[in-house]
C-alpha cells in the first residue's frame, strides 16, 4: 500500500518534470555503455566490436527511453493532456459549436444537478440535530390505499403520550402564521408553531437567553407565555438582552417573551416563534383540532419495535370523539418522512425523477452529436494521417472524445453555478411555496452534486463526442481506413439524422408560440410595469408607543394631512401591508364550504381610489360602512372566478353580478384563529378589478375599523425621497410618541413575491432558446456537410458551365427537406397546443398572431442558416475543388 | 495469454535485482546486470536495458535509493543500494517464492509410494 503510494508520488513527479528524469537516464545509459565497451575491450575485443556488442546487450535505446518515460511518469495522462489540449484549440476554432452546444449543455447539466439536488436532499432526509435519525413521526395511514394523514385527533394523541414505551418525548404541534405586534410596531405574519413543551426536550437544544417552554406554560389558564426565535431577536429586538419578560402582542393576545432559541433552531419544521400548544386534558376538542405527532425512540427501540407498539394501540374508532376513519392505523416513520409522505413511500419514484432530469441531456447532446458527426466527417484527412500514424480507432474516439469533455467541463462548471442558483429556487417552487422549506433541508449543492455534475458532463461528453466518433470511425473501417484522404462522397447524414433534425424543427415550432405567451405573460410585468406604478408607493406600519388611546385621532389626522401635502398623491390606511394580505379559511354561504382560502385586508375608505382599482361592480365603501356592525365586503375579480365560479373575462357587470349579495364567512380554524380576520357573515357589495393586474388569488377588502398599529401607504406626487420625508415629518409632527416602521416601496414587495415565477420563466426561456438555436444549427450543419461532401461534385459541374440557380436547387433540396416537414408539423402542433394549453390561466400572456409569426419566424431563420453555407458553394472555385478533390 | 508470464518475469526481475543488492552491496546498473548474468551462469538471459526499467520500478516504490558515484574503473556510474523497506520486501517475496515453488515442486514431482 505504502509502495504504492510512493510510486504514485514519483509518477506524478515525473509527469511534472519529465526532463529532469530523461536527462538523468540519459546519463546513465551514457555510462552503462562506456563500462561496458571497456569491460570487453579488456577482454581482447576491439573498440568498435566491443561497442556493437555493448549496445547489442543494453537493447534499442529509443526504445528504452521511451519504456522509462512511460514508467517514470503518467502517460494515460499525458495522452489525455494532450487530447484536451487539441480539444480546446478546436472548440476554439469552430466557436458556433462551442457556443451553442456549450450553452446548451450547461443549462441541462445545471438543471440536472439541480433535481439531483433536490432529490439527494430528499432522499437523504435526516434532521440536523442529535441523534436526529432517531426522531419519529406517528401519523395515520391507510395501508390499502397507502393515504397518509400528517395530523392526528387529539384524543389519539393523548393516549399516545400516557401509554407508548418505545417512544419517548411524545410531543405534538401545530404550525400558524401568527400576527405579531411589539412595543416597536408590526411585526407581520410570523411562521410559528403551537408545541408541547416536549418537544424542546426532544430537540435536545438549550435556549440562548431565558428558558424554553415547561409543562406549567401549557396548563389551560396560564399566563400566555412565548419563545422566539434568533432571527427574530436580532432583527425586531436588535439583540437586546433584557428581552426576556418583553411583552408583545399576538392575534390580539399579549403574551411574555421567556426565551430565545440560538441560531439555527427552527423546529419542528421554519419556525420562528414559539407558543405552548394547550390540551385540556379532559375537555372536548374544538374543531380543526388535529395536531402533528413526534416523538423519539428510547434508547435501544428500533422504528419496528415502536411501529408494532403504535399498531397495537390503534386509534380510537368512534366518531364522536376522533372522527378517524376505520381503515387508518397508526405508522410510525422517519421524522422528516412524516412531512414528505408521497418521497418516504416512492423513494425509487423520486430517483426516476432524477433519470427523467438526467435524460434531459439527450436532446442537447443529441444534437451537438449530429454537429461532431458532421464535423468528424469533414475532419477526415487528419484522421487519414493519424491512422497512417499508427492510431487505432480506439485511440480516434478517445480523442474526440476527450474533445467534447474540454467542452463539457466548462459547460459543468457553468451548470454547477446554475444548480448553485437554481436548486434552492426550483425547490421552493417545486415543494412548499417560497420561504417555507423545512429546517433540514440544504439544497445548496454539495460534494454529491459535485460528483454528479462530473457525471453528468462525462455522460454528455459520451452521448455528444463518443457516439458520432464511434459511429463515423466504425463506416470507415467498413469502408477502409485508405480512402479516408479523399474528399469525395464518403459518410453520409443518413435519415436518421434527417428524422431527428425535422422532429426537432417541428418540435421548436410546435412549443414556440405557447411558450413563448408563457414567458412574455411573467416578464412581461418586468418590462412594461406590473400595471400599478408599484415603485410610486411608499408603505410602512404606524404604532404609538404606550397609551394608544389618542392613536385613532392621530391617525386620522395624519392621513388628513398627508392626503393634503403637495408631495403625496394620495393616502391609504390599511390593517396589512398591501401585497403581504394573509391567507385565510372561508366559506360562501349557500356555496363551496370547505377548501377554500381567499387573502384578506381591512382597508379605508380611500384605499381603491389611491391604487386605481376600477369597480367592476356594486359599490365602494361608503361611510356609513365603517361603523360598529356593519358588515360589507368588497372582493376582487379573482374572488367572483375563483371562488364563485364566475365568468372568467366578461365586462364589468357580468362579472360582478355573479357575486353580489352573496355572503362569506371565515372557519374557525387555527390558521384562521391566528390571522385573526374579522368575525361574522360579510356581504359582498362591490367588486374592484384585481390590482396589480397580474395578482394572483382571491382577495376580501372588509371596512377598516379603529385598530393599533395600522399601515400606511402613500402614493407619491412626484418623487419616492420627498414622500419618505413628508410622512416622516408629519407623522412626527403630530405626536412625538407616533412612530413609523420601516418604510417599503410596494415596488420591492411585488417583485419580491414574483421571484418565484421569474426563475420558473428564467428556465423556460433558455429551455426555448436552446431548442430554437439546435434546430437552427442543426439546419446550418446540414447544408455544411452537403456542402463540404459535394465540394468535388459542384466544382466539376460549374466547371462544366452548371448555371449556379439549378446547382443551388439541388443542394437546397435536401437541406430544405427536414426544415419543410418539421414546419408543417410543427405548424399543426402549435396551432392544436396554443389551443388547448390554459397559458391565460397558468400566468402567461396571449399574442395575437403568435403562431403564424413563429411559423415565419423559424422558416425565415431556417433559410438563413442554410443560406450561409449554399453561397460558399456557388462560389466554389472549380479548380480549387478538382485540385483538392 | 502475454500478460500472465510477463508479470511473472517482471516480479521474478524484482526479486532477482534486490537478492542482488543485498548479497553484494551497492552497485550500478551494469554490475546488477552481470551478477545476474554470471549467477544464472549464462543460462538466464537477461535484456541489460529491461534491469534499468526494474530499477526504475523499485525506486519508485522506495524499495532501493540510488547515488551517484565512482566505479571501480574511476567512471561515474549511478549506484543503487536496498534500503530497510526493501530488505523487508525481499524477506517477504522469497518466503512467498519459496512457497510458491515447494508448491509447483511437489505438483510436478513423479508420485512416489504407488
Amino acid at each position: 500500500m505504502r509502495a504504492s503510494f510512493y510510486s504514485l508520488l514519483a509518477r506524478l513527479r515525473g509527469f511534472v518534470r519529465p526532463a529532469v528524469g530523461d536527462a538523468d537516464f540519459d546519463h546513465e545509459l551514457e555510462h552503462h555503455l562506456a563500462i561496458a565497451e571497456e569491460e570487453k575491450v579488456r577482454r581482447g575485443l576491439s573498440p568498435e566490436e566491443a561497442r556493437r556488442q555493448a549496445r547489442l546487450e543494453l537493447g534499442g535505446v529509443t526504445q528504452l527511453r521511451e519504456a522509462a518515460r512511460a514508467a517514470r511518469g503518467l502517460p494515460w495522462l499525458e495522452t489525455f493532456w494532450l487530447d484536451g489540449k487539441l480539444g480546446w484549440r478546436m472548440l476554439r476554432r469552430s466557436w458556433g459549436l462551442t457556443l451553442v452546444g456549450g450553452l446548451a449543455m450547461a443549462v441541462t447539466i445545471g438543471l440536472g444537478a439541480s433535481l439531483f439536488t433536490i432529490w439527494d436532499t430528499f432522499a437523504g432526509m435526516r434532521l440536523p440535530i442529535d441523534e436526529g435519525d432517531r426522531v419519529v413521526a406517528i401519523q395515520p395511514f391507510a395501508p390499502a390505499s397507502q393515504r397518509v394523514r400528517m395530523t392526528t385527533p387529539l384524543a389519539d394523541f393523548r393516549r399516545w403520550r400516557e401509554t407508548l414505551r418505545s417512544v419517548e418525548y411524545v410531543s405534538a404541534m401545530r404550525p400558524i402564521d401568527a400576527e405579531v405586534i411589539t412595543r416597536n410596531g408590526a411585526v407581520g405574519p410570523v411562521r410559528a408553531a403551537e408545541m408541547t413543551p416536549s418537544a424542546f426536550q426532544l430537540a435536545r437544544v438549550q435556549p440562548l437567553l431565558g428558558r424554553a417552554l415547561i409543562d406549567r406554560d401549557a396548563r389551560v389558564g396560564a399566563e400566555p407565555v412565548a419563545v422566539i426565535g434568533y432571527d427574530l431577536w436580532q432583527s425586531t429586538f436588535a439583540s437586546d438582552p433584557a428581552v426576556i419578560s418583553q411583552r408583545i402582542e399576538i392575534a390580539g393576545t399579549p403574551h411574555t417573551i421567556v426565551g430565545v432559541m440560538p441560531d439555527g433552531f427552527r423546529f419542528p419544521v421554519n419556525q420562528r416563534l414559539w407558543l405552548p400548544l394547550r390540551i385540556d386534558p379532559v375537555g372536548e376538542e374544538p374543531p380543526d383540532s388535529d395536531v402533528f405527532v413526534f416523538g423519539r425512540l428510547v434508547p435501544g427501540a428500533t422504528l419496528d419495535r415502536a411501529q408494532s407498539e403504535v399498531g397495537a394501540l390503534g386509534l380510537l374508532r368512534s366518531d364522536a370523539v376522533a372522527r378517524t376513519p376505520a381503515d387508518l392505523t397508526p405508522r410510525v416513520v422517519p421524522y422528516a418522512a412524516g412531512f414528505f409522505p408521497e418521497v418516504y413511500a416512492n423513494s425509487w419514484a423520486t430517483g426516476l425523477i432524477f433519470l427523467l432530469g438526467a435524460l434531459l441531456l439527450i436532446p442537447p447532446c443529441a444534437n451537438i452529436a449530429i454537429l461532431v458527426y458532421a464535423r468528424t466527417v469533414t475532419r477526415r484527412q487528419e484522421f487519414a494521417a493519424r491512422t497512417a500514424l499508427g492510431a487505432g480507432r480506439g485511440r480516434i474516439v478517445m480523442q474526440l472524445f476527450v474533445e467534447v469533455l474540454v467542452l463539457a467541463t466548462g459547460a459543468g462548471i457553468i451548470g454547477f453555478l446554475l444548480a448553485q442558483q437554481f436548486s434552492g429556487r426550483l425547490s421552493r417552487v417545486m415543494v412548499m411555496g417560497p420561504g417555507t422549506l423545512p429546517f433540514w433541508m440544504d439544497f445548496r449543492p454539495s460534494l454529491p452534486t459535485v460528483l454528479c455534475v462530473v457525471g453528468l458532463s462525462v455522460l454528455a461528453a459520451a452521448i455528444a463526442g463518443g457516439v458520432p466518433a464511434w459511429h463515423a470511425t466504425g463506416q470507415w473501417r467498413l469502408s477502409g481506413f485508405s480512402g479516408l484522404a479523399s474528399r469525395g462522397p464518403g459518410a453520409q447524414l443518413g435519415k436518421t439524422w434527417i428524422t431527428l433534425l425535422a422532429t426537432q424543427v417541428a418540435l421548436t415550432l410546435a412549443i414556440l408560440p405557447s411558450a413563448t405567451e408563457m414567458v412574455w405573460g411573467i416578464f412581461r410585468p418586468a418590462i412594461v410595469g406590473p400595471g400599478l406604478p408599484v415603485e410610486q408607493f411608499l408603505t410602512s406600519s404606524l404604532v404609538m408607543e404606550g397609551d394608544t388611546s389618542r392613536f385613532e385621532t392621530l391617525r386620522v389626522e395624519a392621513v388628513r394631512q398627508l392626503r393634503a401635502d403637495v408631495g403625496i398623491a394620495g393616502a391609504t390606511v390599511s390593517a396589512t401591508v398591501p401585497l403581504e394580505e394573509r391567507f385565510a379559511d372561508i366559506e360562501v354561504e349557500e356555496g363551496e364550504t370547505s377548501g377554500i382560502q381567499a387573502r384578506f385586508n381591512s382597508v379605508d375608505d380611500q384605499f381603491f381610489e389611491v391604487f386605481g382599482a376600477r369597480l367592476l361592480a356594486g359599490r365602494r365603501f361608503e361611510a356609513g360602512d365603517f361603523g360598529p356592525g356593519q358588515t360589507p365586503v368588497i372582493v376582487n375579480r379573482s374572488f367572483i372566478t375563483e371562488i364563485l365560479g364566475g365568468p372568467p373575462s366578461q365586462g364589468p357587470g357580468e362579472a360582478g353580478g355573479h357575486g353580489l349579495g352573496r355572503r362569506v364567512r371565515y372557519r374557525d380554524t387555527a390558521q384562521t384563529r391566528y390571522a385573526a380576520p374579522p368575525s361574522g357573515a360579510h356581504e359582498i357589495v362591490g367588486v374592484v378589478e384585481d390590482f396589480p393586474g397580474d395578482n394572483d388569488g382571491p382577495m376580501m377588502f372588509h371596512p377598516m375599523t379603529p385598530v393599533h398599529p395600522v399601515t400606511v401607504t402613500v402614493r407619491a406626487a412626484s418623487g419616492i425621497a420627498l414622500a419618505a420625508a413628508r410622512l416622516r415629518a408629519i407623522t412626527s409632527g403630530l405626536d412625538s410618541r407616533l412612530r413609523l416602521g420601516e418604510l417599503r416601496t410596494l415596488d420591492d414587495i411585488y417583485w419580491q413575491r414574483r421571484s418565484a415565477d421569474q426563475t420558473f420563466g428564467f428556465v423556460l426561456g433558455a429551455v426555448i432558446a436552446i431548442v430554437f438555436l439546435f434546430s437552427m444549427a442543426g439546419l446550418y450543419t446540414l447544408m455544411t456537410f452537403i456542402v463540404a461532401r459535394r465540394w468535388r461534385e459542384i466544382g466539376v459541374r460549374l466547371a462544366l458551365g452548371a448555371q449556379p440557380r439549378r446547382l443551388l436547387g439541388g443542394i437546397f433540396g435536401r437541406a430544405l427537406v427536414p426544415l419543410t416537414i418539421g414546419a408543417s408539423v410543427g405548424c399543426a402542433l402549435a396551432l392544436r397546443l396554443h389551443s388547448w394549453l390554459p397559458i391565460a390561466e397558468a400566468g402567461g400572456q396571449r399574442i395575437p398572431g403568435i403562431v403564424p409569426i413563429s411559423a415565419a419566424l423559424v422558416i425565415g431563420v431556417g433559410l438563413l442558416a442554410v443560406a450561409g453555407p449554399a453561397r460558399r458553394a456557388i462560389r466554389v472555385d472549380p479548380t480549387e475543388a478538382l485540385r483538392v478533390g | 495469454m502475454t500478460e500472465p508470464r510477463s508479470s511473472i518475469l517482471q516480479g521474478t526481475l524484482d526479486l532477482m535485482v534486490l537478492k542482488t543488492l543485498e548479497q553484494m552491496g551497492p552497485l550500478h546498473g551494469y554490475g546488477i546486470a552481470r551478477r545476474i548474468e554470471q549467477v544464472g551462469q549464462q543460462a538466464l538471459i537477461v535484456n541489460q536495458g529491461t534491469i534499468y526499467l526494474c530499477l526504475v520500478r523499485l525506486l519508485q516504490k522506495r524499495w532501493i535509493s540510488s547515488k551517484w558515484g565512482t566505479s571501480e574503473n574511476n567512471r561515474k556510474a549511478k549506484f543503487y543500494a536496498i534500503t530497510k523497506a526493501g530488505r523487508a520486501q525481499l524477506k517477504a517475496e522469497t518466503e512467498n517464492w519459496e512457497r510458491i515453488s515447494g508448491v509447483i515442486g511437489r505438483v510436478l514431482q513423479p508420485e512416489s509410494g504407488s
